[in-house]
């Protein structure tokens, strides 16, 4: 988390990055539900969407 | 309370009531109301007299009235009004300029004669389900001021829940209409994704933006969303089919198949919400369940694709002035901007495999229904939800049952259902909606069977207790 928000053009004091972590590691749990999904290797992604 | 907008376009047509008397009667209401509700953020009067007085001189002129010609309504704050800063609920849009020209729906509404009165509160940036605003308060809810409104359109289903407004505008990213609809007591509808133009409205995930109306009936719903229906190139979204008018046919065709959504959606439903379910179920003559296997997937989708979109979105604001924003939405925000790329595309990968497993359903029923939330309106404040012996954080859990949905799009109508019977005293006089989803554009059949609903006494706004 340190590095990518270097990346993003982020400073911010430890209290500030550990409750960033925090929110950062709910999402990862949450997409592991997503990235553990199997899906045929052509399916494409509807970036666009048009139902 | 305010009427019905059918009722108060009758009156005002009949000359029985003139727009200024309605808008009167509208203001009184707001000024002995709000104040123990915090719906609204603005009051727009003057522009308001303005309206009214002229759809008076039409009336007078013996001139066609419009369609929701004296009709009173207030906008969540994230769309443009001319003349007034766009909040949506943030203080760091607080001394941006003022909006040039209404938002399209806004305009299309005016057009239609409705009365604008005001701008309603939210959640910060409509990144919530519940309406707890750090800058501008916490929305009660009408039917009990200890329990919140929902959100994040929580100003608008208050609104309409209490009898100030018999129509209000909203918008919905992953349940911010559902959700304070369901748990206000309001009719609502999330459009299907690109039916209703989002230009002039303040984005959040433009994958998911979606908006849509409120009302305290379901031919109020139907009147506001035909006013605001038809193409916008404006909005990349914005599908261009031309406008299909429900108000006008809301009788429901009958050999209609209606299917129950079980697996995951029942088990984050808790007893009052599948009460409210099974009143809807037995009065649609719905008997068979099915499941939406990839819901799970979609709602963790949407997450990923939501975190991502609104991170992005907020990033400058988010480097240059992080203490503007408030606590429980910057560090969510930063968090999100730092998924990875390959997470995003998977998500929207699974979003096409559910989108494609709901139509394969929508072959075997014309609609779906389940709970709009996982049960009523928690306290202010409550931390947690309890569902079926399983905890889950109030904040994200209220739309578990509505991300999957608008994840992929489809139209959805929430009805007001009251449990009654069979759940706790304290749950009894407190209501959990029911979504009625649809195919892809087919609002007219979800509204349709709303108003069945409404018909046979099972979906029914009720006026406030005290």
């Amino acid at each position: 988390v340190r590095a990518a928000l270097a990346l993003q053009g982020y400073t911010f004091e430890d209290a500030e990055i550990a409750e960033i972590v925090l929110q950062f590691s709910r999402l990862e749990a949450i997409a592991q539900t997503v990235l553990a999904w199997p899906l045929p290797f052509a399916a494409e992604a509807a970036p666009v969407f048009r139902p | 309370v305010i009427g019905t907008a059918a009722d108060i376009v009758q009156q005002i047509a009949k000359g029985a009531r003139s727009a200024a008397a309605v808008l009167a009667e509208c203001k009184t209401l707001i000024q002995a109301k709000d104040p123990d509700l915090n719906c609204f953020t603005a009051k727009t009067f003057t522009r308001a007299e303005r309206e009214a007085a002229a759809i008076d001189v039409l009336r007078a002129a013996g001139e066609a009235l419009p369609p929701l010609a004296g009709v009173p309504y207030a906008v969540k704050n994230l769309f443009d009004i001319e003349g007034m800063a766009t909040l949506a609920g943030a203080k760091i849009n607080a001394g941006n300029a003022p909006a040039a020209a209404d938002a399209i729906v806004v305009a299309r509404m005016r057009r239609a004669g409705a009365i604008l009165v005001g701008a309603l509160n939210m959640e910060e940036l409509a990144y919530g389900f519940l309406t707890e605003n750090h800058h501008y308060g916490i929305t009660r809810n009408p039917h009990d001021l200890k329990r919140g409104a929902g959100g994040s359109s929580g100003g608008s289903a208050a609104a309409v829940g209490a009898g100030m407004l018999p129509i209000t505008l909203g918008s919905d990213t992953s349940g911010s209409i559902r959700v304070p609809a369901s748990l206000c007591g309001v009719f609502g509808l999330k459009p299907t994704y690109g039916r209703l133009s989002r230009s002039g409205a303040y984005p959040f995930v433009n994958s998911f933006d979606h908006v849509g109306p409120f009302a305290n009936s379901v031919l109020g719903l139907a009147l506001a969303y035909d006013a605001m229906q038809g193409p916008d190139a404006a909005d990349p979204a914005c599908a261009q089919h031309a406008v299909e008018p429900a108000a006008a046919s809301l009788t429901l065709p009958r050999g209609i198949r209606v299917g129950i959504l079980g697996g995951w959606f029942h088990e984050w439903a808790d007893p009052a919400a599948r009460r409210s379910v099974q009143l809807a179920a037995a009065a649609l003559g719905a008997t068979e369940w099915i499941e939406l296997e990839s819901a799970e997937v979609a709602r963790a989708a949407a997450y990923i694709i939501t975190g991502a979109e609104g991170g992005a979105l907020h990033r400058p604001r988010l480097i240059e002035r992080y203490e503007d924003f408030g606590p429980s939405a910057r560090s969510r925000l930063v968090a999100g901007g730092l998924i990875p790329a390959s997470w995003v595309i998977q998500a929207q990968r699974v979003r096409r495999h559910a989108y494609r497993e709901a139509m394969q359903m929508f072959e075997r029923f014309d609609l779906l229904i389940a709970a709009a939330a996982p049960a009523v309106a928690p306290l202010v404040g409550q931390d947690t939800l309890l569902i079926n012996g399983r905890s889950i954080p109030t904040k994200a859990g209220l739309g578990v049952l509505t991300q999957p949905i608008s994840c992929i799009g489809l139209p959805v109508c929430t009805v007001p259902i009251w449990p009654g019977e069979g759940v706790s005293a304290a749950e009894q006089a407190l209501p959990v909606g029911v979504q009625l989803i649809g195919a892809p554009w087919r609002e007219s059949l979800c509204l349709a069977a709303a108003r069945a609903l409404e018909t046979a006494g099972i979906a029914e706004f009720k006026t406030p207790a005290r």
